[in-house]
C-alpha cells in the first residue's frame, strides 16, 4: 500500500483534483441542477436507501409499539379527544353560520318591513293526522302570542296561522291545512283570490288559489304572495308558486294549485308576526 | 285475581303498547305511504277488547284515550271517552256477536276506524263547508292502511294475553 500511494499517490491526488473541478465546473454550469455524477450516483443508489430506510422505519415502529405502547396508547386517546373538541368546535361554527345567515335574512325583512313586531318560536311538535297540517310552536299567550297571528320563516315566506294559544305554546294551522282562508294575488298579473287549504291537496303538500276573477291569466310558475286584503293578514308574504290552473266541477269558476316554498318538514325555527300596519 | 297480578297483568299490557305508539308517533309519522298516516292506537284499543273482554276493554281504551289525548300534538279530551267506547262496544261485539280471534278483531277495528273517521267528517261538515268526496278521499285509505298493520298488533297483544291475560296471573 506504501509503494502504491508512493508509485500512484500523485496520480491519486491529480484525478481527485481533476474531479473536484469537473464537479465544481458542473455545478456552476448546472446551477440549480444535480450534477450528471450525483445523479447517476443517486438513481444507483435510491433503491437501496430507499430499502433500508422502510426497514428501519418498520423496525423503529416495532420498538415502539413494544416498548412505547403505553405512551401510544396515551397519545391515541388523548388524539381522539382532541378530534372530538374539534368536532364539536367544526359543529359549532356550522351552526353558527346557518344562525347567522338567518339572522342577516330577518335583518333584511325587518329592513323592508318595519312594521312588523316579531317573536321567534321553535317547532316543538308537528301533527301526526290525515286530517290536518299543524305545528306546535314554543311560544303562547306568555310571549303576547294570539289566535290569528302570521307565522312566518326568517326570509318572509308564509307558514301559517296561529290557531291555538296555551300559555307556553301554540297550535299554527299550516298554509295547507283546511282551516286556511288567506287572500293571496298573483304578482304578475294582480290577480287576486283566496288562498285555501284542501283536504284532496293536503296530503300532497299543496293548496288552492280559489275565486280567481275571469280572464286570469296565470301560468304555472306565477309566484303568489297574501294580498292583505280586509287587513286580518299582513300583505307582501310569500306563499308559493303556481303549479297548474283548473276549472272547478261546475266549470262555473277557475282556480290554481299552488305549491308552498316553505318546507314544512325541515322547519326549526319560525317567528310569529304579533303586529302589523294595515294597508287599505 | 289478586290486586298485585292485576296490576302485573295491566303493566305488561301497558308495556307492549309502548312499541306501538313509539312505531305510530315517531316512525310511521315520519314516513307516510302516499301522504297517508296510519292509526295505531285504535287498533291497540280494540285488539286488548276483542281478547280481554267489553270491561278489560274499556279500561285499556280509556288508558289509549289517555295517551292519545295528551301524547299526540292535536289530541283532545274526547279520545279519551271515544276510545272507551271504542273498547267496551267492540269487547263486547266480539264477546257476544262475533269471535275473540283474528277475524273478530279485524271485523272489529274496521268498524272502529269507519266509527272515527265517520265522526271526524260529521265534525267537519257541521262547522265548515268542506266536501264529503274529498273527506272520503282521506278516510278511505286512511282505514285501509291503518286496517293492514292489525295482524301486528293483533300478534303483540295475542302474544301478551297468552301469558298474563284473562285470570292466568291469579
Amino acid at each position: 500500500m506504501k509503494d502504491f500511494f508512493r508509485d500512484n499517490g500523485f496520480w491519486l491526488l491529480l484525478i481527485a483534483l481533476l474531479l473536484s473541478i469537473l464537479l465544481g465546473l458542473a455545478s456552476v454550469l448546472l446551477s440549480g441542477s444535480t450534477d450528471p455524477l450525483s445523479n447517476l450516483a443517486n438513481t444507483l443508489t435510491a433503491p437501496f436507501k430507499n430499502g433500508v430506510s422502510a426497514a428501519l422505519d418498520w423496525a423503529e415502529g416495532v420498538y415502539g409499539y413494544v416498548f412505547h405502547y403505553g405512551e401510544l396508547e396515551d397519545e391515541l386517546s388523548s388524539l381522539r379527544r382532541r378530534v372530538a373538541e374539534l368536532e364539536e368546535q367544526a359543529r359549532q361554527g356550522e351552526e353558527a353560520l346557518k344562525e347567522n345567515e338567518q339572522l342577516r335574512r330577518l335583518l333584511e325583512l325587518r329592513e323592508q318591513r318595519k312594521d312588523f313586531d316579531f317573536e321567534s318560536a321553535k317547532i316543538t311538535a308537528r301533527s301526526t293526522s290525515n286530517w290536518e297540517s299543524t305545528l306546535t310552536i314554543s311560544k303562547g299567550s306568555a310571549a303576547g302570542v294570539e289566535a290569528g297571528d302570521c307565522v312566518i320563516t326568517e326570509s318572509g315566506v308564509l307558514v301559517g296561522v296561529v290557531s291555538e294559544t296555551s300559555l307556553i305554546s301554540s297550535t299554527v294551522a299550516t298554509l295547507i291545512d283546511t282551516s286556511i282562508e288567506v287572500g293571496g294575488v298573483v304578482t304578475r298579473t294582480y290577480s287576486a283570490g283566496i288562498l285555501e287549504g284542501d283536504f284532496d291537496l293536503m296530503n300532497q303538500g299543496l293548496l288552492r288559489l280559489g275565486y280567481l276573477p275571469e280572464g286570469a291569466g296565470l301560468v304555472a310558475g306565477d309566484e303568489v304572495l297574501t294580498s292583505g286584503l280586509g287587513g286580518i293578514y299582513p300583505a307582501g308574504l310569500v306563499v308559493g308558486r303556481v303549479q297548474g290552473v283548473f276549472n272547478d266541477a261546475a266549470g262555473m269558476s277557475r282556480y290554481a294549485i299552488v305549491e308552498p316554498s316553505v318546507e314544512l318538514d325541515g322547519l326549526i325555527e319560525v317567528f310569529i308576526i304579533k303586529d302589523f300596519d294595515v294597508v287599505e | 285475581m289478586t290486586r298485585q297480578a292485576l296490576f302485573r297483568k295491566w303493566s305488561v299490557y301497558a308495556l307492549a303498547l309502548l312499541p306501538i305508539w313509539l312505531l305510530d308517533a315517531c316512525i310511521l309519522n315520519r314516513y307516510p305511504l302516499f301522504g297517508i298516516r296510519p292509526m295505531l292506537l285504535p287498533l291497540a284499543a280494540v285488539t286488548v277488547a276483542v281478547l280481554e273482554g267489553s270491561r278489560a276493554g274499556a279500561g285499556f281504551g280509556l288508558g289509549v284515550g289517555l295517551l292519545w289525548a295528551l301524547a299526540y300534538p292535536s289530541g283532545t279530551g274526547i279520545m279519551v271517552i271515544g276510545m272507551t267506547l271504542v273498547g267496551l262496544l267492540t269487547g263486547a261485539a266480539a264477546q257476544y256477536a262475533l269471535s275473540q280471534s283474528f277475524l273478530g278483531c279485524l271485523l272489529c277495528s274496521a268498524g272502529a276506524l269507519v266509527a272515527i273517521d265517520l265522526w271526524r267528517i260529521a265534525v267537519r261538515l257541521f262547522v265548515r263547508s268542506a266536501g264529503w268526496a274529498s273527506m272520503l278521499r282521506v278516510a278511505a285509505p286512511e282505514i285501509l292502511y291503518s286496517l293492514a298493520w292489525t295482524p301486528l298488533v293483533y300478534l303483540i297483544f295475542r302474544a301478551v294475553c297468552r301469558r298474563v291475560g284473562g285470570t292466568r296471573l291469579a
